[in-house]
């Protein structure tokens, strides 16, 4: 079963035509990386998913639910998609164990020992167990945004957003954050990865998406479209990512 | 120049009366204000066309008009606009609720906005509700930006109370005129009525320090 489907989904920004009728379905366990110029659309696209940007045509499925379905519905995609943002937006009046718990505590209902419980067992697989008790402003960069997938990982979605999760992130923090997701993968988990990592889409991508002008220009195995870019543009592109 | 400092004493008992209205007035003033303001605040950054309509003409009527024409207004004009009779007392408390109100609705909108949008977009995507988001999120860290302006807002408003001198509410100012009116003792019974106006706005100064030194502000 498709895990997210957009069907023939457009989005404006009043007159500008951010989304063009895109198509597209994405399975389970699949590692999908998005990547494109500055302005083609990749992030809107995520965003689409969510519904943290509304879309103006078509219709978009996460899960069998349609983002077009009410708030009530929303809702329930937003706890089946873990997103993961490029300024990492941990909550600075909470530890990073507050942080991690919040999802459960506060969407999920659950009570303080367990979500704590939670939070602590996700703390522990993105390796910061020991700053659990730290503010977010006494992390590191790359550890806020592993804090941020651990916070993301603890409603259980069933798919996870990543936009340009390394991109604010010195080159030597960028590994631990990319391992992570790395890890994340091999234990199976949906992704959709707006990154400029050629290297991690190469090695843990499953499928590479190269967007232009709001459409999907290319769509393939990233190895293969990586060595073969099937257009000029997308050449053009790879040369200056890499 | 024949100044007498010992007449203070006085009229201490009459002038703390004042100053106990003026108190009073502020008080009462102040709790609806900020009740106002954070309504017409929240409207502002998250309410509709027309939700951010009502607000935003409010603000502007109050912050464009002076709180004296204001309190005029409230005092000698409704009642001949709405057959409407309200006591000086009320009339004074509710020019401060409104005035207040409208500032302290910018303080609010301002707070709340300087909240980065991220952090709102966190709070959505993991499938909080938006009341959600304001009150466990963008609330409790808007609130600790809010104070200090908040706190400038209550000092202004507590001395605006001497502006109802003119609808002859018998606060501090209109007290100080009254003894002064008898005795012609300007210097003294100026000096006393400003020391317990500092003697006021200093303690509410004092009260907003410790709050502020007790809530980490971020």
């Amino acid at each position: 079963m498709s895990v997210v489907e957009f069907k023939n989904v457009s989005k404006h920004f009043d007159k500008l035509k951010v989304l063009d009728e895109v198509d597209l379905t994405i399975d389970r366990q699949e590692v999908v990386v998005l990547v494109g110029p500055s302005g083609s659309g990749k992030s809107t696209l995520l965003r689409c998913i969510n519904g943290l940007e509304e879309i103006t045509g078509g219709d978009l499925v996460v899960n069998g639910i349609s983002v077009r379905g009410g708030h009530a519905r929303l809702r329930e995609i937003r706890q089946q998609a873990g997103m993961v943002f490029q300024q990492f937006n941990l909550f600075p009046q909470f530890t990073a164990l507050e942080n991690v718990a919040f999802g459960p505590r506060q969407v999920l209902g659950m009570n303080r020992r367990d979500s704590e419980a939670r939070a602590m067992e996700l703390l522990e697989k993105v390796g910061l167990s020991d700053k659990a008790h730290n503010a977010p402003s006494a992390l590191s960069g790359g550890q806020q945004q592993r804090v941020a997938i651990a916070r993301a990982l603890a409603i259980r979605p069933k798919v996870m957003l990543f936009d340009e999760p390394t991109s604010a992130l010195d080159p030597e923090l960028k590994q631990e954050v990319l391992n992570v997701m790395r890890q994340l993968a091999e234990e199976g988990m949906t992704m959709i990865v707006v990154t400029h990592e050629m290297n991690f889409a190469r090695s843990v991508g499953t499928r590479l998406i190269f967007m232009e002008h709001g459409k999907i220009a290319v769509d393939g195995d990233p190895r293969e479209v990586i060595n073969n870019p099937p257009n000029d543009r997308m050449k053009d592109f790879l040369r200056h990512v890499q | 120049m024949d100044v007498q400092w010992s007449i203070i004493i006085d009229f201490i008992p009459q002038l703390l009366a004042g100053a106990q209205v003026t108190l009073y007035i502020t008080v009462v003033g102040l709790i609806g204000g900020i009740i106002v303001g954070t309504v017409a605040g929240l409207m502002r950054a998250y309410g509709g066309m027309i939700l951010n309509g009502v607000a935003f003409a409010y603000i502007e009527v109050i912050r464009g008009t002076p709180i004296v024409v204001q309190v005029m207004f409230i005092y000698f004009a409704l009642p001949v606009l709405a057959d409407l009779r309200i006591p000086g007392m009320t009339a004074a408390v509710l020019a401060i609720v409104i005035n207040a109100g409208a500032y302290i609705a910018e303080i609010v909108r301002g707070s709340v906005l300087s909240i980065g949008r991220g952090l709102t977009e966190a709070g959505l995507a993991l499938g909080l509700p938006r009341w959600k988001v304001v009150t466990h999120i963008v609330g409790p860290l808007a609130f600790r930006r809010l104070i200090p302006p908040l706190g400038n807002q209550c000092i202004v408003s507590l001395k605006d109370t001497s502006l109802f001198i003119v609808i002859g509410v018998g606060e501090l100012t209109r007290t100080g005129q009254e003894i002064m009116a008898a005795n012609f003792r300007a210097v003294e019974i100026w000096t006393a009525v400003a020391i317990l106006y500092l003697v006021m706005t200093g303690t509410l100064s004092l009260i907003l320090r410790m709050i502020e030194k007790r809530m980490r502000i971020l």
